[in-house]
């Protein structure tokens, strides 16, 4: 899974969201790392929409136009805890190897 | 007011007056994607689009909705996933899947071609030092010379092995190295090309040197693109064993004729990658016609736009050999086999999209 498509699931881990709201949770997220542009942003959508880790959740108006939420799927929950499992293990061993306290996860 | 913000830097990303609005411009920009995309994504994506740019104070969003446009990070964004979808990879519609494919087996097959000249350079370079000890001394035409100028010979060396490293690295799946290798690999080329038109010692018009660093160098470095994270892996046996087989029957011949003072038999590069592209034309002719084979189709796409590139490139340096009737008319009789064979499996090319399916999206390739 890539850091993208990582945090584009974990910024729809706390409920649903839209286009924008994905890019403007993910730029927090990754403190500013990760600044998604619209094509790289529907890029992520579209492969974890087809791979079924995300799903529409519902079209509501906003100033004329409709925004669009996306919903984890189970899988995409399984999927993403399972990443994020990985990710923990592989920087406590990091963190082991460089001897620093507190072996917590990191990105 | 707006001049104000226009001034204050609020309004951002360009300023335009093409009597387009801001959704506008985007929309059009978005026409780069595929009409298929566009229906499913494009509300979505210019929703998202707007909600990133207005600030929902009315007036600096009629500022911006007036005078800005998509910014160029913006408009890259849609112009790599437009990439990504017209050539298909795994879950892409048939059309753009045989798209994909065709163009990422013409950049393993252009790849190979400079994999095998590398190779050559190898091979000569290693039997000129007598590292083959069990071989003759070898014929004086066999060393290997690089081409003068600013660069030392070893970046003519580093330019040989490159591509085969990048070769290699295609085949095996690891696509950015490989581009980034090959990307480099072609540097030297392009200096030498731009040393020798300002310093003179190029001609006037060197066309065949430019097109073949337009169309053997930088096209295969930009048909690489085409390898993306939805690619399905090439075939690593068959096109592994393709570099020596490649070797054997490209490479061997000429230095043979060389080797025997032959030396006017052997074809120029254009010529012999002519001869090379009808050949592979011919041999897979059969399969195009039974109109049986699966994926004949996608070969066929393949091979028409290998011959587009050959072709173009024989075209080009025609005009190196302006002086000599017999070259220009050897040239022309390359063309012609290149042309009619060609004739015989463009027709399958139309097949393509439908011959092959793409195959499901990988798990393991989220995102």
């Amino acid at each position: 899974m890539t850091g993208q498509a990582f945090f584009v699931l974990t910024a729809l881990a706390e409920g649903p969201r839209h286009g924008y709201g994905i890019v403007r949770e993910v730029a927090e997220l990754s403190q500013g790392r990760v600044n998604l542009k619209i094509g790289g942003l529907y890029g992520v959508l579209d492969r974890l929409a087809a791979e079924g880790l995300i799903e529409p959740d519902r079209e509501e108006a906003h100033d004329g136009r409709l925004r669009r939420y996306y919903r984890l799927t189970r899988d995409g929950r399984r999927a993403l805890a399972e990443e994020a499992e990985l990710r923990a293990a592989t920087a406590r061993v990091v963190r082991a190897r460089l001897g620093v306290a507190g072996a917590e996860a990191a990105w | 007011m707006r001049g104000g913000l226009v001034r204050g830097g609020l309004v951002s990303g360009g300023l335009v007056r093409d009597g387009l609005n801001l959704e506008q411009r985007y929309r059009r920009v978005l026409r780069l994607l595929p009409g298929y995309y566009r229906d499913l994504w494009e509300e979505d994506m210019v929703a998202a689009f707007l909600d990133s740019r207005l600030t929902g104070d009315p007036e600096d969003d009629v500022a911006i909705l007036e005078f800005c446009k998509p910014s160029l990070p913006e408009v890259g964004s849609v112009a790599g996933l437009a990439v990504r979808l017209y050539l298909g990879g795994a879950g892409a519609p048939r059309r753009y899947f045989a798209w994909g494919q065709a163009v990422r087996y013409a950049a393993l097959a252009v790849t190979l071609l400079q994999s095998v000249r590398g190779l050559d350079v190898l091979v000569r370079t290693a039997w000129s030092r007598h590292v083959f000890g069990w071989l003759p001394a070898p014929p004086a035409g066999i060393a290997v010379g690089t081409p003068t100028g600013i660069l030392p010979p070893a970046a003519w060396y580093f330019v040989a092995y490159a591509w085969i490293v990048s070769f290699v690295a295609l085949v095996l799946g690891h696509y950015r190295t490989a581009q980034v290798i090959a990307a480099l690999a072609i540097v030297p080329d392009l200096v030498w090309l731009l040393q020798g038109q300002f310093t003179g010692a190029l001609p006037a018009m060197p066309l065949g040197p430019w097109a073949f660093w337009v169309l053997l160098n930088l096209t295969p470095v930009l048909a690489m693109t085409a390898f993306h994270r939805d690619a399905p892996p090439a075939a690593r046996r068959p096109w592994l064993l393709a570099l020596p087989a490649a070797y054997l029957l490209v490479a061997v011949p000429p230095m043979a004729l060389e080797a025997t003072g032959n030396s006017a038999w052997v074809p120029d590069f254009s010529g012999l990658y002519c001869v090379l592209v009808a050949l592979a034309c011919l041999a897979h002719a059969p399969r195009a016609w039974s109109r049986k084979a699966a994926g004949s189709g996608v070969w066929s796409l393949t091979l028409t736009l290998l011959a587009a590139d050959v072709g173009a490139y024989r075209i080009f340096s025609l005009y190196d050999y302006w002086h000599d009737p017999h070259l220009i008319a050897v040239s022309l009789a390359e063309l012609l086999i290149l042309a009619v064979a060609v004739a015989l499996v463009a027709p399958d090319s139309a097949r393509a999209p439908t011959a092959m399916p793409a195959p499901p999206p990988h798990p393991g390739y989220a995102g």
